[in-house]
């Protein structure tokens, strides 16, 4: 599905180096290691937010590593949920799917009735909820999750994560999480790497 | 990073339309005049037509700045610390002396104190006092605006626990430790902004006192002889001493304003505006006279408008109708007609709004791109786009003029849109300003994310910049119309070698015309009553956009 | 793309500009008119100030009859006509400049800013043409400059009469008196001018004309921009009084020595102001039109043709304010125009191209006796 082989960036000091692992359809890889580590930038150089200095992308064996972000058809779920203060949240959603389904959407991450809240009176679970309805929405080959349950308190978090891997793998849908909790870790992804 | 092209293209067009006029009309100055800065300051001093003009400045934008300061902050403090009925109203009306065209309120006080009114314009001591009256009325605005959003959003807890301390347990003792502190980067960031606005101040010293002169007017009477190899050369040295004097003012200034602003950001505790407002039945003598001092050249403008003179053997009296605003929408071969005067005002301020607000735009964007990469080059460019702020609008205007006399004179004057130039260089450094604090305020994950989305370079332009900037991009939209709509200086330089003319420079020249004609003056209020209803409208229009928080001066 | 290359794009650019543009101002003076070269465009030009003389009606006529579309380009006064014409020079802005006078218009001959004209002068007085009498420049109107007091406060009693200019530097006359700046105003340079040969003619050999102005500084007068200015808002013995922004604290001001009379025109034959006769103190002013270089001159020279044509001059003192140049031409009898009006007995005589020599030395010499005054 995902193929990353020799992934190799380096900014000031080098932040990984011939990273390897290939994604199989459906599923959830974790990958862990202490912060500053280059776990971030290893996400945002496979979504496209960065460029890698060496190394070979291949999506559904396409070579992915030319193309803009917006054409890779990769998702991202920051650590911090983005959502854009001048839309409400059904306007947020719509940015992923202008036709998609929206009240179904809400209704999968547990957020129905949502449509009309303004994003300044959620909670940042309720944001971390919905910039993931928005990313599913766009529908993604492979979804990126930036350590999305970290802000988040414990209860909430563990709540979260068994929720976000239960709709990942109802929609079959891979994805990668990096975080520093191994904890987190173990009980989202279906197997766990460190860098 | 790299620099992109769009980045370059802006800084270049910026480099021509701006700094370039100023530029060649130094060069031409200098290489008249010589390079010989002590001999232009001199200069100002050994020329009767400059004598004293340097003491007169600084003395009336020392006096103007105190005074400002005395009208303005007992209105500030009402406004900030208790609870109005029509609050918005109010406010609007306090501050919107700010946006009037100087020419305005020329007409406006002039009218006041004039034989119509309360007939006190008799000699100098009433007609320096009318002035800075008059820069009062101006500037009280930057106090209400500087100062009010920290008094009415400061946390009651605050004098609630000064109170029960010893050193605030009485009235002055809370003013002493704790308002003026808190307030002071405000109140000296008002005083800062009031003492450059006097200082380059006009149009009102052009049309209230006689005699006295400011860098800006005295450069503005000897601009026309500027830049002819060999002929008076005195007055080039005056206007390259004045302009050196007000650079350096305005520089300080600057550098003053910013360091106030920052220290202006740090965080006080803040309460809703519900919680700290209480009545107080007694604060309306101060606002009613507030009000009524910020309307009365307004309305006097207007009545003056209908206002004619008949003068005949048996003596003068005055009758009330139309024929001044007939005079003034009336085309003659010696004066334009106000609907040609609004026309070309119109189409100067549209084509200042369509370059200066993308061009100041995509500065502070190429400002805000290179920042992280290339600090220093950020700063350079910075500065560079605030340049303008330091030089005073008659200065623009000399610079117009020579650059247009050097490059292609024929072509220039010819060419129609050639006056707003001089509106694009004024207005470009502050479409700069109020963008980039609003580029500053967008993440950079709005983006990505977007991105992180699938959505298109064109989308997430449309569906997600240009929203987030809506206000802000309004705001500076209507601020340059403002400012251009109302611009005198420079104008007044500009379009007196040319039979172009807008609302500003045509109230100027009817008020120039000898009395004979009872209309002119009349005529001239009909006009300064046009361009403040425009003016009105665009206030009214921009407050609708004003974040409530932000505590900016536009 | 470093900063370095980026700093250097701007100042090479604005380097190659502007010295492009340095050689650009000087041009070949045509002197001949043999050598003129110019395109009838069919529109006109014209330089001026508030010459009040051009009426929308007389600009009509001259529209319909000879087709040319006019346009005015209104400057604040005489000097900011030559500033115009010396600032343009070479630069086909402008066709025809009306209001030079004879203070200025040797300065603008010395520039070469002219051009010959080929209007066809008749029947122009002569003690018009002395001044100056030639191709590039027609006189179209005149008067005399002098100092007018207003008579119900210069009554003999509270104030005397004056009836040397020494006498106006004594105490009573203390910020009483508004003249307007030779530096500035057509009529301050001519009283400026008057002034010189006025202390070079008189009894007195210790002083210069510098000592009197020293003086006058010394006694507070009062120096004006203009003559709108001194006239209108300083002066109490006019319409003035009647006008906003007016101060009124002037009771001698300089203007006209027809300045009563027009008064007395405007009011049905009443005024207080009165010219005042100081022998020597008055200026023969002549008023100039004349063809610009480099302009349309079949336009400049049938405006200055139709300016001169009896039809039109004879109306200047009613229209302008000011004598016709014709021959036998005088002020109107009604309503006391005339009879409020003096012609000086004595006015100051200095040649045009004196006055041109000198004028430079002269405005710093009163520049310095104001400033030390």
């Amino acid at each position: 599905m995902l193929i990353c082989k020799d992934l190799t960036k380096s900014f000031d000091k080098e932040l990984f180096s011939n990273f390897n692992l290939e994604l199989k359809p459906g599923e959830i890889v974790a990958i862990t290691g202490p912060s500053g580590c280059g776990k971030t930038t290893l996400l945002r150089c496979i979504c496209g937010l960065e460029d890698l200095d060496s190394g070979d992308l291949l999506l559904e064996g396409r070579d992915i590593s030319t193309l803009n972000a917006e054409e890779r058809g990769i998702g991202l779920i920051f650590q911090k949920a983005v959502l854009y203060p001048h839309l409400n949240v059904e306007g947020n959603l719509r940015l992923g799917n202008k036709k998609g389904d929206i009240t179904n959407a809400l209704v999968e991450v547990g957020m129905e009735g949502f449509e009309e809240r303004r994003v300044e009176s959620l909670s940042g679970g309720e944001g971390q909820r919905v910039s993931l309805a928005r990313a599913l929405l766009a529908k993604p080959k492979v979804l990126l999750l930036d350590e999305p349950f970290s802000s988040l308190d414990e209860e909430l978090s563990r709540r979260l994560v068994s929720d976000v891997r239960s709709i990942l793998k109802e929609r079959k849908c891979p994805a990668i999480l990096v975080t520093h909790n191994k904890n987190i870790a173990e009980n989202f992804a279906d197997y766990v790497i460190s860098l | 990073m790299n620099i992109k092209f769009s980045n370059v293209c802006a800084f270049l067009a910026y480099t021509l339309l701006v700094i370039l006029p100023l530029w060649l009309a130094v060069d031409r100055l200098v290489w008249v005049a010589g390079f010989d800065p002590s001999a232009w300051i001199s200069s100002l001093e050994n020329n009767y037509i400059s004598q004293g003009v340097i003491e007169f400045t600084f003395y009336q934008a020392l006096i103007s700045t105190i005074v400002t300061m005395a009208i303005g902050l007992p209105i500030a403090w009402q406004l900030g610390r208790y609870k109005w009925p029509l609050q918005s109203v109010v406010k609007a009306i306090l501050t919107v002396p700010f946006v009037m065209p100087s020419i305005v309120a020329a007409m406006g006080f002039l009218y006041i104190v004039g034989k119509a009114g309360l007939d006190i314009r008799v000699d100098e001591s009433t007609w320096f006092a009318t002035l800075i009256i008059a820069h009062a009325w101006f500037n009280m605005a930057l106090i209400i605006r500087f100062c009010e959003p920290v008094l009415s959003t400061l946390d009651p807890k605050l004098e609630e626990q000064m109170r029960l301390l010893p050193a605030g347990n009485t009235k002055y003792g809370r003013f002493r430790n704790l308002w003026l502190p808190l307030l002071a980067p405000s109140i000296a960031a008002a005083a800062c902004m009031t003492f450059v606005f006097s200082f380059t101040s006009f149009a009102l010293v052009r049309w209230i006192t006689l005699g006295d002169n400011t860098l800006e007017s005295v450069m503005a009477g000897v601009g026309s002889s500027a830049g002819i190899e060999g002929y008076m050369i005195s007055r080039n040295e005056i206007v390259l001493g004045s302009s050196m004097i007000q650079f350096t003012i305005l520089l300080i200034s600057l550098f003053l304003m910013s360091w106030l602003q920052q220290k202006r950001q740090n965080l006080l505790p803040q309460a809703s505006e519900v919680i700290v407002k209480k009545r107080n039945p007694k604060g309306w003598a101060i606002i009613g006279i507030g009000v009524l001092f910020s309307l009365s050249p307004l309305i006097a403008v207007l009545l003056a408008s209908f206002r004619i003179r008949n003068t005949d053997s048996s003596g003068t009296n005055y009758s009330w109708d139309t024929s001044g605003w007939e005079f003034a929408f009336t085309s003659s071969n010696s004066i334009s007609s106000a609907w040609e005067a609004l026309f070309n005002s119109l189409g100067y301020a549209a084509i200042t709004l369509i370059i200066a607000v993308p061009l100041g735009w995509i500065l502070a964007q190429t400002i805000i791109d290179v920042e992280k990469s290339r600090p220093r080059l950020a700063r350079t460019l910075d500065v560079l786009t605030m340049l303008p702020f330091a030089i005073s609008s008659v200065m623009i205007g000399l610079g117009v003029m020579l650059g247009m006399i050097r490059i292609d004179a024929e072509f220039f004057y010819s060419f129609w849109p050639t006056p707003a130039l001089a509106h694009i260089m004024i207005t470009t450094p502050f479409v700069v300003r109020i963008m980039l604090p609003a580029l500053r305020s967008i993440e950079p994950a709005y983006d990505e994310c977007a991105k992180t989305l699938g959505i298109t370079k064109w989308r997430r332009f449309t569906e997600i910049k240009l929203p987030l900037l809506k206000g802000s991009i309004l705001v500076a939209t209507i601020f340059t119309l403002a400012m251009s709509l109302g611009e005198f200086g420079a104008s007044w330089v500009v379009t007196r070698n040319s039979d172009w003319t807008t609302l500003p420079v045509m109230i100027d020249s009817l008020r120039s015309i000898p009395y004979k004609n009872s209309l002119t003056a009349p005529a001239a209020c009909a006009v300064s009553s046009v361009l403040m209803g425009i003016t009105l409208i665009l206030f009214t229009w921009a407050e609708k956009f004003r974040s409530a928080r932000d505590g900016g001066m536009f | 793309m470093n900063k370095l290359t980026l700093m250097a794009i701007f100042v090479t650019f604005n380097l190659m500009i502007s010295g492009c543009l340095s050689s650009k101002i000087d041009q070949d003076d045509a002197e001949n008119p043999s050598e003129y070269e110019w395109e009838d465009d069919g529109e006109l030009v014209i330089v001026t100030y508030d010459v009040y003389g051009l009426t929308d009606e007389m600009l009509t006529q001259f529209e319909t009859e000879t087709g040319y579309e006019i346009t005015l380009l209104k400057l604040d006064d005489a000097g900011s006509i030559l500033d115009h014409l010396l600032q343009h020079k070479g630069l086909q802005v402008a066709d025809l400049a009306i209001g030079l006078d004879n203070t200025y218009l040797q300065t603008a001959i010395d520039n070469n800013v002219l051009w010959e004209h080929f209007a066809e002068l008749e029947n122009i007085s002569e003690s018009v043409l002395e001044p100056y009498n030639g191709p590039l420049a027609a006189p179209f109107d005149h008067g005399y400059i002098c100092l007018n007091y207003d008579s119900e406060i210069v009554d003999g009693e509270n104030y005397t009469v004056p009836e040397s200019l020494w006498d106006l530097t004594e105490d009573e006359w203390k910020g009483k008196i508004a003249i307007p700046s030779p530096e500035t105003s057509s009529p301050g340079r001519a009283f400026m001018t008057a002034t010189t040969d006025y202390f070079s003619n008189d009894q007195d050999n210790e002083t210069e004309w510098t000592d009197w102005w020293s003086e006058m500084s010394s006694n507070e007068v009062i120096i004006t921009t203009g003559w709108s200015e001194a006239y209108e808002t300083r002066y109490t013995g006019g319409y003035g009084e009647w006008t906003d922004g007016y101060v009124g604290d002037a009771h001698i001001v300089l203007s006209y020595c027809h300045s009563p009379g027009v008064e007395s025109w405007y009011n049905g034959n009443w005024t207080k102001s009165v010219a005042l006769d100081i022998p020597g103190s008055s200026f023969h002013q002549v008023e100039y039109a004349a063809a610009i270089q480099g302009g349309n001159l079949d336009a400049a020279s049938s405006f200055i043709e139709y300016l001169l044509s009896s039809e039109v001059n004879s109306k200047m003192p009613v229209e302008n304010s000011m004598y016709s140049v014709l021959e036998g031409s005088d002020l109107p009898e009604e309503n006391g125009y005339k009879f409020h009006s003096v012609v000086p007995q004595d006015p100051a005589s200095i040649s045009s191209t004196a006055i041109a020599e000198n004028m430079e030395t002269w405005l710093k010499q009163w520049n310095s006796a104001m400033v030390d005054g």
